[in-house]
């Protein structure tokens, strides 16, 4: 019965929380300065009737919260709107730009989280030697880097063996899937490099100062008295107790990868979603940028309800 | 000419410019035969001609959508005046020439504009191409110019309707003479009437909505097209591939198989890529590069550009607060106090050349050469203000109508890295002459916004700076600073009754030389009431590998790609 009070109270804050973030975004964008209509109505000979045309058109002439109703009421039709800057379904855009972003920084996340959990785990094992010291101060650089820097870099050094520029060769003519699978492989290894440089110290930092916690408690003691071999003591035991805070950290960073990296993207024109973001939020192309909020929501509250229900099934305690 | 409507110069995103036509027959047909001796560049001499290969061109400006009723941007222009016909074009001089229409004549009263057209011509699909599809394409912006077709209104000012009485000919009927009539027409891409026509109907919202189908691009079926290429591929901010079209007959075919415009969000990626020779060619080099890409063995491009950067004075009659700022003497001051030469130097790079007219020299006739700029002369400028009597009070700065001279300027961030070292020239010469300048930098949504702040009634701001991307015609660029331009184009609250009636004038006047003189006289009166003081006009700079590559041409203020004509990537080659 616990459990499942405990999933129906996580499953209705959720809720809540979604539908709190929908309706700051509606209004947050619309107090900014600087309105929608503005930059398409600056045509040659523009005229006061094609401005109210377009107000009109982006039912941006209605007051605000009727605005709001509308937007409601769409989206419950799961209809996220039309973007003011290319008229196409918001979703469509949105669905190109998270098929280009996903699979990089996907793949980005992932080595960081196993580079940072190896040298982690490394560092608390052989903590105060010479490899904790480089591996942990490499760890603090790369964190610390400015990310536009760090790809900036690569891109200098790299961009003659790599491809540095979108995610496919487009002069490529016709090519094979496996052709296509290559290419889009190679022009994906630079920023998602970059990406796991950026990301794995702060996993470094934290798996090791949580490794260092359980080597110390008794339990460790005792396995290690029970004469496991080391490997033994340090994953079966310490590493899975030391497992807790990282767990939280991978959910958040999973919720936030469909935010994509906008400066990684930047460098590498890479074709995805933090591009698109920037460019909405430019344009003030409120339908594109409401869009996009409420799938960051969504994946980061999705993300935290499923690192609660882990939580759950790591941790019993957290039921009493 | 110029009337084809701009990608819009205030835009968000930087090196916008305009684009319009196709190539003329005459010049491309010149520009095969000899060899390139054309050539502007400094590329070598004529070389052989190797037919085929795709040209690679790089770009940090955006195609934002391949519907005309829908983009704006200039890399936009570049796919539509290759792929689709035009009735005319503008040569390197800016000039209009004949393109899809071999010749065209004016009614003496100015009324009817008859336009003779290449007969049996194709579209890329094999239908035929006709004057119905002229006629269509017009109507159609002229019927919806409120709404959907808004952007192209200016192209069909004063226009009644467009008949087509026989395949080649195409009749335009306007209510009121026209002094632009050719530029706004020639202007206008023609769309095939029967891929179209489907969309140009009830409310006509069609045509911007669900016109999609009708510009992508797929595996086998490139979009429809009539100009020199067809359209085969579009990814969105990546890349636009077009490919030479089967049955273009309008010039002679291009030398090249197609050209791909690669979009780069990041300058630094794109010199990278060039170096590396993953692209042939690159539009709008930034200039702090020129000398690394001339090292590397590149061949530069540059041309004084009609895009230009204004300071602007909000110049509203009704504006509440800091009235001083209208008085013309205090305008007069404020430009004496422009170091011009220092700003060309430090943030341009040295590549840029100075300004005073709105109509730049770069458009050929229509610049008033008696319009030029003040010299930097600091004591001119305090005594000028001390005559006025306004005395310097607390820290050297004067105080007029007993408020101390102290003003914020706006700055569009999409233009900040120009814009604030210009600000930084400015600002200790304006200290010297006892006025104090505060920076502030918005994003150009928020800019523009509070230019016209409250609700586009341009009361509250003081000064600002900006930019503008005239045509090569003067219409345009003339009517940003009219009365009825407010909360569209003003951004500097003038409106001056007088000045819009010679504006009206002109636009009517058939005969050039006639409109020319009141064009003069527009440019004179601006200049004195110095709505804005213009600035400079930057270089426009690209750069090409000319080991590799030929047969670019420059055509003046706008450089070898973003132009209005095809004539580079008619006669661009291998060698």
């Amino acid at each position: 019965m616990r459990r499942a009070d405990y999933v129906i109270k996580r499953t209705f804050f959720a809720f809540v929380t979604i539908f709190v973030a929908i309706t700051l975004n509606f209004f947050l964008f619309r107090v900014i300065p600087g309105d929608a209509v503005s930059n398409l109505a600056r045509v040659p000979h523009a005229t006061p009737a094609l401005r109210q045309a377009l107000e009109e058109e982006f039912g941006l002439d209605k007051p605000k919260w009727e605005q709001y109703l509308i937007y409601l009421k769409q989206l419950a039709h799961g209809n996220m709107g039309v973007s003011f800057a290319n008229q196409e379904p918001v979703w469509s855009n949105l669905k190109t730009a998270l098929a280009n972003t996903l699979p990089m920084v996907t793949l980005g996340t992932v080595i960081a989280i196993v580079i940072g959990l190896i040298t982690g785990v490394l560092s608390a094992w052989r903590r105060k030697t010479k490899l904790d010291h480089i591996s942990t101060n490499v760890a603090i650089a790369f964190y610390a880097f400015p990310t536009q820097w760090l790809a900036l870099v690569l891109l200098i050094y790299l961009s003659g063996f790599l491809p540095s520029h979108g995610m496919t060769n487009d002069f490529l003519l016709n090519p094979t899937p496996w052709e296509h699978f290559k290419d889009v492989g190679l022009h994906m290894i630079l920023p998602a490099m970059t990406l796991a440089l950026t990301l794995y110290g702060q996993y470094t930092l934290v798996v090791r100062s949580s490794m260092l916690e359980t080597l110390g408690e008794d339990y460790v003691l005792t396995a290690r008295a029970k004469g496991f071999t080391q490997r033994k003591v340090v994953t079966r035991h310490a590493l899975r107790n030391a497992m807790l805070p990282t767990t939280t950290l991978i959910a958040l960073s999973l919720g936030y990868i469909v935010a994509g990296a906008i400066l990684i993207e930047t460098v590498f024109s890479w074709p995805g979603i933090g591009s698109a973001v920037y460019q909405a939020v430019t344009q003030r192309d409120y339908p594109m940028l409401q869009g996009a909020f409420l799938v960051l929501t969504v994946s980061v509250v999705a993300a935290n309800f499923v690192a609660d229900l882990l939580y759950f099934k790591l941790d019993p305690r957290i039921t009493e | 000419m110029g009337e084809n409507r701009t990608p819009r110069s205030r835009t968000p995103l930087r090196g916008t410019r305009i684009v319009t036509l196709l190539a003329v027959a005459a010049m491309v047909a010149a520009g095969c035969s000899s060899g390139g001796n054309e050539e502007p560049q400094k590329s070598g001499q004529s070389q052989q001609v190797v037919e085929g290969g795709t040209l690679r061109l790089g770009t940090t400006s955006t195609i934002d959508s391949i519907n005309p009723f829908v983009g704006f941007q200039a890399n936009s222009f570049l796919v539509w005046q290759s792929i689709w016909p035009y009735l005319g074009t503008y040569d390197e001089d800016n000039k209009i020439v004949p393109f899809w229409a071999t010749s065209w004549d004016a009614s003496p009263d100015g009324l009817t504009y008859t336009f003779h057209l290449h007969p049996d011509t194709k579209w890329s699909d094999g239908q035929p191409m006709t004057a119905s599809d002229a006629a269509f394409t017009i109507n159609t912006i002229i019927k919806y110019q409120d709404g959907p077709t808004g952007s192209w209104a200016g192209n069909v000012t004063n226009m009644k309707e467009v008949d087509a009485p026989d395949p080649a000919t195409v009749v335009v009927h306007y209510s009121k003479p026209s002094g632009n009539a050719l530029s706004q027409l020639i202007g206008i891409p023609i769309l095939p009437e029967h891929v179209w026509g489907t969309f140009a109907t009830g409310d006509g919202k069609a045509l911007k909505t669900e016109a999609k189908d009708a510009v992508t691009p797929t595996e086998d079926q490139p979009v429809v097209s009539g100009g020199p290429f067809e359209l085969a591929e579009y990814k969105k901010d990546d890349i636009a591939l077009l490919q030479r079209n089967p049955n273009y007959t309008l010039t002679a075919k291009p030398h090249i198989d197609g050209f791909g415009i690669q979009i780069y969000s990041n300058e630094d990626a794109m010199i990278t890529a060039f170096k590396n020779g993953d692209l042939d060619a690159i539009e709008g080099v930034p200039t702090t590069n020129v000398a690394s890409l001339k090292a590397a063995g590149f061949t530069i491009n540059n041309t004084p550009g009609v895009f230009f950067y204004d300071f602007i004075i909000n110049s509203n009659p009704k504006k509440p607060e800091h009235q001083e700022l209208l008085d013309p003497k205090v305008k007069e001051a404020l430009e004496y106090a422009v170091d011009r030469q220092q700003i060309i130097d430090v943030a341009l790079g040295g590549y840029g050349s100075p300004g005073a007219s709105i109509v730049p020299p770069a458009t050929g006739d229509w610049s008033d050469p008696n319009v030029k700029p003040l010299p930097f002369d600091i004591d001119q400028a305090n005594q000028i203000l001390d005559s006025l009597g306004f005395q310097r009070g607390d820290g050297g700065i004067r105080v007029a109508d007993g408020h101390p001279m102290e003003y914020t300027v706006i700055i569009p961030n999409s233009q900040q890295a120009v814009l604030s070292r210009t600000f930084q020239i400015i600002q200790p010469d304006f200290q010297e002459i006892g006025v104090k300048l505060t920076l502030k930098v918005l994003d150009p949504s928020a800019a523009f916004d509070a230019i016209g702040a409250p609700d586009y009634k341009y009361l509250d701001f003081d000064l600002a700076m900006w930019d503008w991307i005239p045509f090569p015609d003067p219409s345009y660029i003339l009517n940003v600073v009219m009365c009825d331009q407010y909360g569209s184009n003003s951004d500097s609250g003038y409106c001056n009754p007088a000045y819009d009636k010679l504006w009206d004038q002109q636009a009517s006047t058939v005969d050039q030389d006639e409109r020319r003189q009141i064009v003069y006289q527009m440019q004179e009166i601006l200049f004195n009431d110095r709505p804005y003081i213009v600035l400079n006009y930057p270089d426009v700079i690209d750069a090409f590998d000319s080991d590799n590559w030929a047969g670019f041409y420059n055509e003046s203020g706008f450089g070898i790609f973003i132009n209005n004509s095809t004539l580079t990537m008619n006669s661009v080659h291998q060698t």
